[in-house]
């Protein structure tokens, strides 16, 4: 559907940090500050994360101990697909009687798409359907077990020596037998780590993450300096003769994404456990409202807040281009459509001379000067079969057609280059109703929520010059 | 040279749909199940096709002309195309190599050329298309789009399981070509 609709080929400008062109279904609309929000404006929020193919829930602080990784999911090596469990019947002597043989069941792992099993590797079959598959051991864990812990001592030794230094340049009446432990509750109160890290831009250190738990032993721990050696292995004689086994080699990425064994060799991959994935909720950084937020359940794929900007801002789409030549006018026709149930008020404005927002522009529009009115959206209109006519008197030559809450028009492009894609660019402003304002005692007779009018700014590829 | 279906050779205990499009000099080992809208064309030469094998619909095993040969050229030798044992042809799937060993699969919408050697217990994968001119290694894995090989340490199994099946319940469902020899089609249950 992506491709039929073309969204691409019209994006709005948001005005955040960055000025950003995205289409319109990318966007988000922030209801309170009343401006589009992109990706990179809003603040990102892990909520809980889930594994793609079992869908099991897990709280933040699991994930982080098994390392983001599902306990009972595998990815083929090769290929990145999920690995399936397979059964076979293996003849197996019977304990009690050795002689005679019976079936027994054998699981091995399979990928549907490559068709690797864990046979391939050497992996012996397991007798139990799942929980009997162990990744490989890292054989540098105790090591770097022991470095974690000591930048750790050290992370914690160098903050509490800042404190003390801050606190000690703030009050310098405060009395000697001022204890460890009343720093660490100072720290306890302070900021806590998500408001800091709100602050786009702001570099996190990169011991930030490291910190003993309260109360654990200060106790003195050291490591040994890695060593660096004279004698390296010798490269063995047929290194440059040999011929190379093609299907033997892995690919980069089948490498890289086994960083703590990187095998250069096809039999010996090792399936790895499934990445979690995570679902996440988006704020907007000035207001500090929720602009999405899903459902904690991961079968379901619902909204609890739902502000994208497809729901509120009425959307421009092309419908159809005729060929476009140099310097000759042609037509376009674009069309409208309202997203909210009461009526809007459209109108378009060239950009004017010197707009800084119009930098890709590479043709003259001449959009309608009058109003375009759009009808509301009525969700009940597929099922009313003698719907009156809307009564909007339209000028033909300005709007095409007219459906529901959608309505074509045209617009004029005289393209300006004589090679290359053609750009216009125009404003939209429309009137916006905040049914999201704070309840206000309203007087006798006056409307429930007021209009204000937005403007954006839209650009359209149109593809082509016709040669 | 008439293409008359007098040419079609079904061995017995194959299963071949009556609605299946086999043409020109077909020899079909035993144990072999064609499905209805399975087509096998021998244009330029006959197909010989062996035991246990898995033709499933819309697949199109064609021995066709060289494409730069016109029909009627003179010193064009008919070759035989021949078809190994327990080899899967799944839906869909465009077949023109000369000579497929045994063990292989085709995956569905997969095309393989003419001039291609499949080996033993090569899979080819759903979409792929082996155009080259070369031997296929014994137990390769051709799969994605960008059609990546690997090897794999054991070949596929025979789908012993499937063909038994449909052995027993097409015929309950579809009418069969007769066979040449011994008895007819199998008893119906």
């Amino acid at each position: 559907m992506a491709t039929l609709l073309q969204p691409e080929k019209v994006l709005y400008l948001v005005r955040g940090e960055k000025k950003i062109r995205v289409p319109l279904s990318q966007l988000y609309f922030c209801r309170y500050c009343s401006e589009l929000r992109s990706l990179e404006c809003v603040s990102h929020e892990v909520d809980s994360h889930f594994c793609p193919s079992c869908l099991e829930n897990m709280p933040s602080a699991e994930a982080k101990l098994k390392k983001n990784r599902c306990a009972n999911c595998f990815d083929c090596p090769c290929c990145m697909h999920t690995l399936s469990t397979r059964a076979t019947n293996i003849p197996a002597p019977l304990p009690d009687d050795p002689t005679k043989t019976t079936m027994k069941k054998a699981y091995y792992l399979a990928c549907g798409f490559c068709r690797w099993t864990s046979r391939d590797v050497g992996m012996a079959d397991k007798s139990v359907a799942s929980g009997g598959w162990q990744e490989p051991e890292n054989p540098h864990t105790q090591r770097i077990n022991k470095l974690i812990e000591y930048y750790q001592q050290l992370a914690q030794r160098e903050k509490l020596e800042r404190d003390r230094k801050k606190l000690a340049r703030r009050r310098p009446f405060m009395p000697q037998a001022f204890s460890q432990h009343t720093i660490h509750v100072v720290e306890k109160y302070g900021l806590g780590t998500r408001l800091q890290r709100q602050r786009s831009g702001a570099p996190i250190s990169a011991l930030y993450g490291l910190s003993l738990k309260e109360g654990e032993d200060q106790k003195e721990i050291t490591i040994e300096s890695a060593q660096a050696l004279d004698e390296v292995e010798p490269l063995p004689e047929d290194y440059y003769t040999r011929p190379v086994n093609l299907p033997e080699v892995t690919t980069l990425r089948q490498r890289l994404l086994q960083p703590d064994f990187q095998p250069a060799g096809a039999s010996q991959l090792h399936p790895r456990h499934k990445h979690l994935l995570m679902k996440r909720s988006l704020r907007c950084r000035k207001c500090e409202h929720n602009l999405s937020k899903p459902e904690f359940n991961p079968t379901s794929i619902k909204f609890k807040i739902q502000l994208v900007a497809v729901s509120y801002i009425p959307e421009v789409r092309i419908m159809s281009i005729p060929n476009l030549r140099h310097l000759k006018e042609s037509q376009v026709l674009l069309t409208l459509t309202n997203p909210v149930e009461n009526i809007t008020h459209v109108s378009l404005y060239t950009c004017e001379e010197g707009d800084p927002d119009d930098i890709n522009s590479t043709a003259k529009v001449l959009v309608p000067s009058k109003e375009l009115v759009l009808a509301g959206k009525d969700a009940a209109a597929e099922y009313d079969e003698l719907a009156e006519p809307q009564g909007f008197q339209d000028d033909p030559d300005v709007v095409a057609f007219r459906k529901s809450n959608k309505i074509g028009f045209f617009i004029k492009v005289i393209p300006q280059r004589e090679e290359g894609d053609v750009t216009v660019a125009f404003k939209l402003r429309h009137d916006f109703r905040n049914l999201a304002a704070p309840i206000r005692p309203t007087e006798e007779g006056e409307a429930t929520s007021e209009a204000i009018w937005l403007t954006h700014h839209v650009e359209l590829s149109l593809g082509p010059l016709a040669t | 040279m008439s293409d008359s279906r007098e040419d079609v050779k079904i061995a017995a205990g194959a299963v071949v749909c009556v609605e299946s499009d086999i043409r020109g000099d077909v020899t079909i080992g035993a144990r072999t199940v064609v499905h209805p809208k399975a087509r096998i064309i021998a244009e330029a030469g006959p197909i010989v096709i062996g035991e246990g094998n898995l033709i499933e619909e819309q697949a199109l095993i064609i021995n066709s002309y060289p494409e730069n040969i016109l029909p009627d050229a003179e010193d064009v030798e008919p070759k035989t195309m021949s078809i190994g044992i327990n080899n899967v042809f799944e839906v869909g799937c465009v077949s023109q190599a000369l000579k497929i060993g045994d063990n292989n699969v085709i995956e569905s919408k997969a095309e393989v050329g003419r001039n291609v050697i499949l080996s033993s217990g090569c899979i080819v994968g759903a979409c792929c298309q082996v155009n080259t001119c070369e031997v296929i290694q014994e137990n390769t894995v051709i799969y994605g789009s960008e059609c990546l090989r690997r090897v794999q340490t054991e070949r596929p199994q025979p789908q012993t399981l499937q063909l038994d099946f449909l052995m027993k319940i097409l015929p309950n469902y579809h009418h069969l070509k007769k066979t040449v020899k011994g008895n007819s089609t199998p008893a119906r249950s």
